[in-house]
């Protein structure tokens, strides 16, 4: 699923980030990289999605989101 | 040679270790052939000269934009004797990725673990001596923003520089395959400096994964209506306060036209000066004064206000809150703070866009900053629009205006959006949120201050020579408006500048008002009622002197409500102030783009003054 779907409160890990290689060097630097866990902290209509992972509270741009393919950890 | 570099990432805090450094020995310049700010400083310690350079920042050192290039070239070609790399401690593993990027460069470096006192508030404890063991490199924990421990900082420089140390460890990137493509590649490096890092990490610092929980307040400012509410109140009431802040520089320096202008005109006259050069300095120098030093002091306010709404943590929330809104301008959440300080002062906005990612972003943002109307034109707009409309016809033109706004701001960013910041370099929000903490308060009173301090500079002199310029053009031998050069060329080109709406009275009033918009009430009052000196008005507040209900009489009669609105109009949207344009050119470093801005302002406004003339002249002819 994509990480724009995921509901707030949920667990997953990232699984796919994709090819685009300036969004790929932003989103490692930040602390994103394909297998990393995190938590969804709130992800409102409109809004950027705000994800928790490293330690960091992160926004996330909502279309940016919508290339970010993620599995759901259940617990 | 003693010259030392910063390395970190933005929100590592360091500009502030740079500012502490070397204080006001600062030199801005630019990086050869870029637009890119290059920031060097020196300071003194032990009688030895040590210089600082602020590496442009970025997130890694990838090459992805001009910064990031100028970086990586600047510590790859050996320019610096030792590198100092920061990193947040309150959210070291991820901040730590910078030092990672750099572990592949052969150079002497500290590590400086920054912000300890947030990491102490979170209950995070970090072994800085079993890290230094395992990097190889001396680790310093430090809080930049109390200014103490500089002194530690400084000596820890001087050894290091005498006994250079280098990394020992460094992330296993080479180990991908040889086959794997660009995209492939940065993936598989990435995992790599993280699992170094954890590597590094492992058993140095309490790790609290625990789930995160929103706290108090964000339960209101994350949300996405009322949190939009709240954020644009406190930005209001964060007026309010530097509104106070600055009343007593102000009012002290409303002092300076009357206690200085008899003195100086009573010495010259003594003299036996010309009475020419008695008006001049009599006039221009008092009113250079106080205009800088109001000006200035709104500068002051406004940087106190923002500098401590960002290092508590709430323009970034303001940043997510309108992420959405401002990806519609090719900008991002982050333009934000600029858009909402040029609400207060259009300086102040351009002199924030320092927080966007990259030039492009940086220079569309002031672009867009210009549309905002500043609070000085704000306080003029009611009183013009008073003289010829009804309370709730000024309560229209209001809200038109605000509604230009959104307008002119559309097509800024269609006009020049795709140029500045093309479509394949757009990059949504991607930004931390940081966790509240206490605000420095001496820091952020000091940088406002270095701020407030070379914006007074630049104002004198800019100042100074216009109000001259200002002067010749409206000098009069016979003290009558119409034996002036203004008169001369304000009519001979009325013509032309009637088609656009405003004929010469206006029109030098709206070329006024691209000097300096709290100037509109006086030029207005120079020109139709010819009661003083358009030099002596330009650059003095001059309302409180303008006597309205006779200004109002002698303006309703002289021109149409058309013509006054298309002037309001016009006045409100074309180039904010020379300030403005000074510090435009300050902060985007190219000429031709702040030629570019002011010219299309210009341009737009006169075009907004044509439009709106037309349509209103058979309502209000």
């Amino acid at each position: 699923m994509k990480l724009s779907e995921m509901k707030a409160g949920g667990h997953g890990t990232i699984s796919l980030l994709g090819k685009d290689e300036r969004f790929l060097n932003r989103i490692t630097s930040i602390g994103l990289t394909e297998g990393t866990p995190f938590q969804v902290v709130k992800n409102d209509r409109k809004m950027p999605v705000l994800v928790y992972a490293r330690e960091t509270l992160l926004a996330l741009n909502r279309n940016d989101c919508e290339k970010i393919e993620v599995s759901e950890v259940m617990g | 040679m003693n010259r030392i570099a910063l390395l970190g990432q933005p929100n590592s805090g360091k500009s502030t270790v740079f500012n502490q450094l070397t204080g006001s020995r600062q030199h801005v310049g630019n990086w050869p052939g870029k637009t890119v700010e290059k920031n060097e400083g020196s300071y003194s310690y032990n009688n030895e000269k040590y210089t600082v350079v602020d590496l442009p920042g970025s997130y890694g050192l990838s090459g992805n934009s001009d910064e990031e290039i100028i970086t990586e070239k600047f510590i790859k070609g050996g320019n610096a004797d030792l590198v100092c790399v920061l990193v947040d401690s309150s959210q070291l593993e991820r901040s730590m990725y910078m030092l990672a990027d750099f572990a592949s460069m052969d150079v002497p470096a500290i590590l400086i673990l920054n912000m300890m006192d947030v990491a102490k508030v979170q209950g995070k404890t970090i072994d800085d001596g079993k890290l230094s063991e395992r990097l190889g490199i001396p680790v310093l924990p430090f809080t930049a923003a109390d200014g103490k421990g500089f002194d530690v900082l400084k000596e820890l420089i001087a050894r290091e520089l005498k006994e250079p140390h280098r990394l020992i460890s460094s992330p296993d990137t080479a180990a991908g395959d040889p086959d794997e493509n660009a995209s492939e590649r940065l993936l598989s490096d990435g995992n790599a400096k993280y699992e170094w890092i954890n590597g590094i990490l492992e058993g140095i610092t309490n790790k609290s994964q625990k789930d995160y929980v929103i706290s108090g307040f964000d339960k209101i400012l994350l949300k996405p209506f009322w949190g939009k509410i709240v954020t644009v109140l406190v930005i209001l009431v964060g007026f309010i306060a530097a509104m106070l802040i600055m009343s007593p520089f102000m009012g002290i320096a409303g002092m300076l036209p009357k206690a200085l202008g008899g003195p100086i005109a009573n010495l010259l006259t003594g003299l036996h000066a010309h009475p020419w050069l008695v008006s001049v300095f009599s006039m221009i120098i008092p009113n250079t004064l106080f205009f800088c030093i109001s000006m200035s002091a709104f500068v002051f306010g406004v940087n106190i206000i923002f500098g401590y709404l960002e290092e508590v943590g709430f323009l970034a929330r303001a940043a997510y809150q309108f992420d959405g809104a401002l990806s519609k301008l090719g900008l991002q959440g982050k333009a934000v703070a600029p858009l909402l300080m040029g609400m207060g002062c259009t300086i102040g906005g351009a002199s924030g866009t320092r927080v966007m990612d990259n030039w492009g972003q940086k220079m569309l943002t002031m672009m867009v900053v210009w549309a905002v109307p500043c609070a000085s034109i704000w306080s003029v707009i009611p009183v013009i629009s008073g003289m010829f409309f009804p309370a709730w016809g000024t309560a229209l033109v209001c809200v038109g205006i605000i509604i230009y706004i959104f307008i002119l701001m559309f097509i800024v960013s269609k006009v020049f959006g795709n140029k500045l910041v093309p479509e394949s370099a757009r990059s949504g929000m991607i930004m931390e949120l940081p966790p509240y903490h206490k605000a420095h308060w001496k820091y952020i009173i000091k940088e406002a201050w270095i701020k407030c301090f070379d914006m007074f500079k630049r104002a004198l002199r800019t100042v100074t020579l216009v109000s001259i310029l200002f002067w010749g053009f409206s000098f009069s031998p016979s003290g009558n408006v119409e034996s002036s050069l203004l008169y001369k060329v304000g009519t001979f080109i009325e013509p032309v500048t009637k088609f656009f709406g405003m004929g010469w009275r206006t029109f030098m009033a709206f070329i006024s008002a691209a000097f300096a918009k709290e100037a509109v009430l006086g030029t207005l009052n120079a020109v139709f009622a010819g009661q003083s000196n358009v030099a002596d008005v330009a650059f003095n507040s001059g309302a409180g002197s303008v006597d309205t209900m006779e200004l109002s009489n002698i303006m309703s009669e002289t021109i149409s409500g058309a013509e006054a609105l298309a002037f309001m109009f016009a006045c409100t949207f074309s180039v904010p102030c020379l300030m403005a344009l000074s510090t435009t050119y300050k902060e985007s470093h190219s000429l031709k783009w702040t030629v570019k801005t002011a010219g299309f302002y210009i341009g737009a406004a006169l075009v907004l003054s044509c439009i709106v003339y037309h349509i209103a002249l058979p309502f209000l002819g």
